[in-house]
């Protein structure tokens, strides 16, 4: 009798450990941290714990699968799956925090409920206010239409355009519009705007503005992390951002197109 | 000499505005845009040199990507966070605008090329990042061998 509730116990325990490792492995995910680190900061944090056999295996667009074992003759074996769909936007910050609490999970003692607090707390990190990313957007636009050739004028209109095809994306997302089509409208709006900027105000080059607006959604995060999963054998991770990156930057490429067709076969007949 | 100032400061403030929108750490801001724009300053200091714009891509995200790894051991964090932002500078966008350009006003064949120099423009950053993370690897591993074999004898 008593081997049986020593067993129940040890099953609670070891649920426990599972459901704070996967935790910490979907928070890093979908904030856009790499593979390799998801899978570590899993095997890290259940070793951490004195299990000696863990498995996790984690594709981007697939999900978490991990089991793990306490070892023994009596002990069960436990499989976790989670299925994550899609990826968040990313926050580095949630990386770092992450990154910072499975190292002091790891050296110091923490208890299984303390850590799963301090996952919430994590969990909850509220991204910027959605004025000053307004305000980083326009910045990048800005910036990016000076770099490549634009005047202190482009450097005026990228800034409102920028924000505000920012802002348009921010919208669009909140209805779970699917990510080409995000991209597709912005890039057009941007796009659109800039023309009207560059038929209205004499001097403005829309190609500088419509560049600039374009480094916003340019798809660093994929490209950067596919390379990543790449060098560290996560192939099949690697593939499916560099496809993301791809299909992104066709997107936005497209969606200027579009505007810029239509604008030329229409030839600015109304302004 | 005034150029490259003025580009420094320009990617500087950029790289900024991608820390906010990704929401880089507060205490990493100020390296974090010190790195995209070291990035870009040598993207730009390369092309001045009359590099091909592929080999200019390929050493500056090979910089981004080292200094990446020093911050990243420095502040003993994870790389990631460095160089998502500091590489959006090099990203190709005026190739993917100029090539969309090309396309739409029917010129088939420029299209083509520019598209084909923006595959390898970022078929090149990639390139840069992945020598220099194989590159760390091979470093780390053998230090830690000779630190293994220092403390046995």
């Amino acid at each position: 009798m008593t081997e049986q509730t020593s067993k129940q116990i040890n099953d609670q325990k070891n649920k426990k450990i599972l459901i704070l490792a996967v935790r910490a492995g979907e928070i890093m995910m979908k904030s856009g941290a790499e593979i390799y680190r998801v899978e570590d900061t899993i095997e890290r944090i259940c070793k951490a714990c004195n299990i000696p056999y863990v498995d996790v295996f984690a594709t981007q667009t697939g999900g978490i699968f991990v089991s793990l074992d306490s070892g023994g003759d009596k002990s069960d074996m436990f499989t976790y799956i989670k299925r994550i769909k899609g990826s968040g936007d990313t926050d580095l910050t949630k990386i770092s925090e992450i990154n910072r609490f499975s190292r002091e999970f790891t050296t110091t003692d923490l208890s299984v409920e303390e850590g799963m607090k301090r996952l919430k707390e994590i969990d909850h990190i509220k991204p910027m206010p959605f004025a000053i990313r307004l305000l980083g957007a326009a910045l990048v636009a800005s910036f990016f239409s000076l770099i490549f050739g634009g005047n202190i004028l482009d450097f005026v209109c990228a800034f409102f355009i920028g924000g505000f095809s920012y802002l348009l994306s921010g919208f669009l997302s909140r209805y779970s519009i699917n990510y080409f089509i995000r991209g597709l409208c912005c890039c057009a709006a941007a796009a659109f705007l800039a023309l009207l900027a560059s038929a209205v105000i004499p001097g403005a080059d829309y190609s500088a503005i419509i560049i600039g607006t374009l480094m916003i959604f340019v798809p660093g995060v994929a490209i950067t992390n596919s390379i990543r999963d790449f060098l560290s054998g996560d192939m099949l991770s690697g593939l499916a951002r560099a496809t993301e990156a791809f299909i992104i930057a066709i997107s936005l490429a497209v969606g200027a197109g579009m505007v810029l067709t239509l604008w030329y076969s229409v030839g600015g007949v109304f302004i | 000499m005034i150029h490259l100032f003025l580009s420094f400061l320009y990617a500087l403030m950029a790289t900024l505005g991608f820390s906010i929108i990704f929401h880089v750490p507060l205490r990493h801001f100020p390296v974090v845009a010190f790195i995209g724009a070291a990035g870009w300053t040598i993207y730009q200091i390369c092309t001045a040199y009359d590099m091909s714009v592929v080999m200019s891509c390929f050493l500056s995200s090979f910089a981004v990507g080292l200094f990446s790894d020093l911050a990243s051991r420095f502040f003993k964090d994870a790389a990631t966070i460095f160089i998502i932002p500091g590489i959006l500078c090099l990203v190709p966008g005026s190739g993917i605008y100029n090539s969309m350009l090309q396309l739409v006003n029917g010129n088939l064949k420029g299209g083509a090329l520019t598209c084909g120099q923006t595959l390898a423009m970022a078929g090149s950053i990639a390139l840069g990042l992945l020598v220099v993370g194989a590159a760390i690897r091979i470093i780390v591993a053998i230090t830690r061998k000779a630190v293994n074999i220092a403390s046995k004898l």
